[in-house]
């Protein structure tokens, strides 16, 4: 065996990477070749294990308080103290400094006012986009995978129950479906970081996937004043609703209106 | 807060240092805020707001300090071009799959050999094998074309597997 691959192939190989073309071509040269077929698994497991050892840094509760506060609420107080010390700080008369403190506070002030609504509204999307994107490329994944979901199943009473024990929270399904929708299995799944039921429907040949979590105040962007959400990611339909205990996001390329009936009937089940 | 664990992650794991991390991560959710106009819904969110760390990162004084590096090889592979063949394959001489079980399986010296990864070679693989980014979304967050995204990758493994051998390499520069 003269040509061994490359190391940039067994990488490709490793992250799934290779073309059509170019991945049968390998896996003819791994048939045949032992000293590849070793490298290849040894890439695969280095690239697993790197993906654990690589997860290692956490940030503090305080932190992640703290950046959320910064960015819901505008400006930090702090700037706008700094803002004025550096002011005044170069003034020679007292009176002149507090005077150009109020000043540049009440400007800063009324910037922070108008900027608040914006800040709060640009939030709100920002969280809603990430979350959107994060649903999205789960239900591709769960498309994309030949595997069964964890429990299937069409009754509600056997797909509840079997999250019992599995998620800090409970959460009811409808009675009854909109025409033409049946209730596949589901499974359990982090929405970013946070443990969710992922329910899984069909309607039509169209798959749903609708994730359940516990409302956080720090997921769904819940201060906004309109509970429900909806936009177009990758080309499925995202919708998102809310209850007073759980966050619930919607994702399918189904028409719009029966994804948000769907969503619809599943947040009323929890009243 | 969505993404805020593995921005921070990421971001320690450039600065090395927790108050830069957290000072780098909270630069990038005020930039993305401020130019939040300026993404496309229906794009990639996620490449969207580890472009605006990366970016950041590369303006902060860690990062200034890690972009002053250059390194020939790569600068000869960074046309565009995958290139392949600068790896030569018969080269990549491995231990026995059972030597390297247990060298991965110790998990202290995969960390210690990440951490003497340079940058430009540390942040495509966390991009790829941390956050389970494609090419081409690495490509995006990092700039370069997908060619070079493949050498990275495939040169940051081996200097992994080099070093897990005790054969480390200390001083290969690359830019960023």
């Amino acid at each position: 065996m003269t040509d061994h691959l490359s190391a940039t192939t067994l990488s490709a190989l490793a992250d799934g990477e290779l073309a059509a073309e170019q991945l049968e071509t390998t896996n003819q040269h791994l048939a045949e070749c032992p000293s590849c077929t070793s490298n290849a698994l040894q890439s695969s497991l280095l690239k697993s294990a790197m993906g654990k050892t690589g997860q290692r840094f956490a940030p503090t509760h305080e932190f992640q308080a703290r950046v959320a506060r910064q960015i819901k609420g505008g400006l930090p107080l702090q700037e706008v103290s700094r803002l004025v010390d550096s002011r005044s700080s170069n003034r020679g008369s007292l009176l002149y400094s507090w005077t150009a403190a109020a000043a540049v506070l009440f400007v800063s002030i009324g910037i922070i006012l108008v900027q608040h609504n914006w800040n709060r509204s640009a939030t709100a999307s920002v969280e809603f986009a990430a979350l959107a994107t994060e649903a999205c490329d789960q239900h591709i994944a769960t498309l994309a995978s030949n595997a069964s979901p964890e429990v299937i199943s069409s009754d509600r009473h056997t797909v509840k129950p079997w999250f019992q024990g599995k998620l800090p929270f409970s959460f009811n399904l409808p009675d009854n479906l909109p025409n033409g929708t049946i209730l596949d299995g589901a499974n359990l799944t982090y929405i970013h970081g946070l443990p969710a039921a992922q329910l899984l429907y069909s309607i039509g040949k169209h798959r749903v996937s609708v994730y359940l979590e516990q409302a956080t105040g720090d997921g769904l962007p819940r201060n906004s004043k309109s509970s429900d959400l909806s936009i177009d990611h990758s080309g499925f339909h995202v919708f998102s609703f809310k209850t007073s205990d759980l966050d619930g996001i919607a994702v399918s390329d189904v028409d719009p209106a029966r994804l948000s009936d769907l969503a619809t009937m599943i947040a009323r089940a929890q009243n | 807060m969505p993404l805020l664990p593995s921005l921070y992650n990421i971001a320690f794991w450039l600065c090395r240092h927790a108050t830069d991390a957290e000072d780098l991560v909270q630069e990038t959710f005020l930039k993305a805020l401020r130019g939040f106009g300026t993404f496309e819904t229906g794009t990639n969110f996620k490449a969207w707001i580890f472009r605006i760390l990366r970016n950041t990162y590369l303006t902060s004084k860690s990062g200034l300090a890690a972009k002053r590096t250059v390194a020939l090889e790569d600068e000869l592979n960074e046309s565009g071009e995958s290139g392949p063949s600068q790896y030569p394959e018969a080269a990549v001489d491995w231990q026995t799959p059972e030597m390297n079980l247990i060298q991965l399986a110790d998990q202290a010296a995969l960390q210690e050999a990440m951490e003497k990864l340079p940058a430009p070679l540390l942040e495509v693989i966390l991009l790829c094998d941390v956050e389970g980014m494609k090419y081409k979304e690495i490509a995006m967050v990092l700039g370069i074309p997908i060619g070079t995204v493949m050498s990275r990758i495939a040169r940051a493994r081996a200097s992994i597997r080099r070093a897990l051998k005790g054969e480390w390499e200390p001083s290969r520069e690359i830019r960023l």
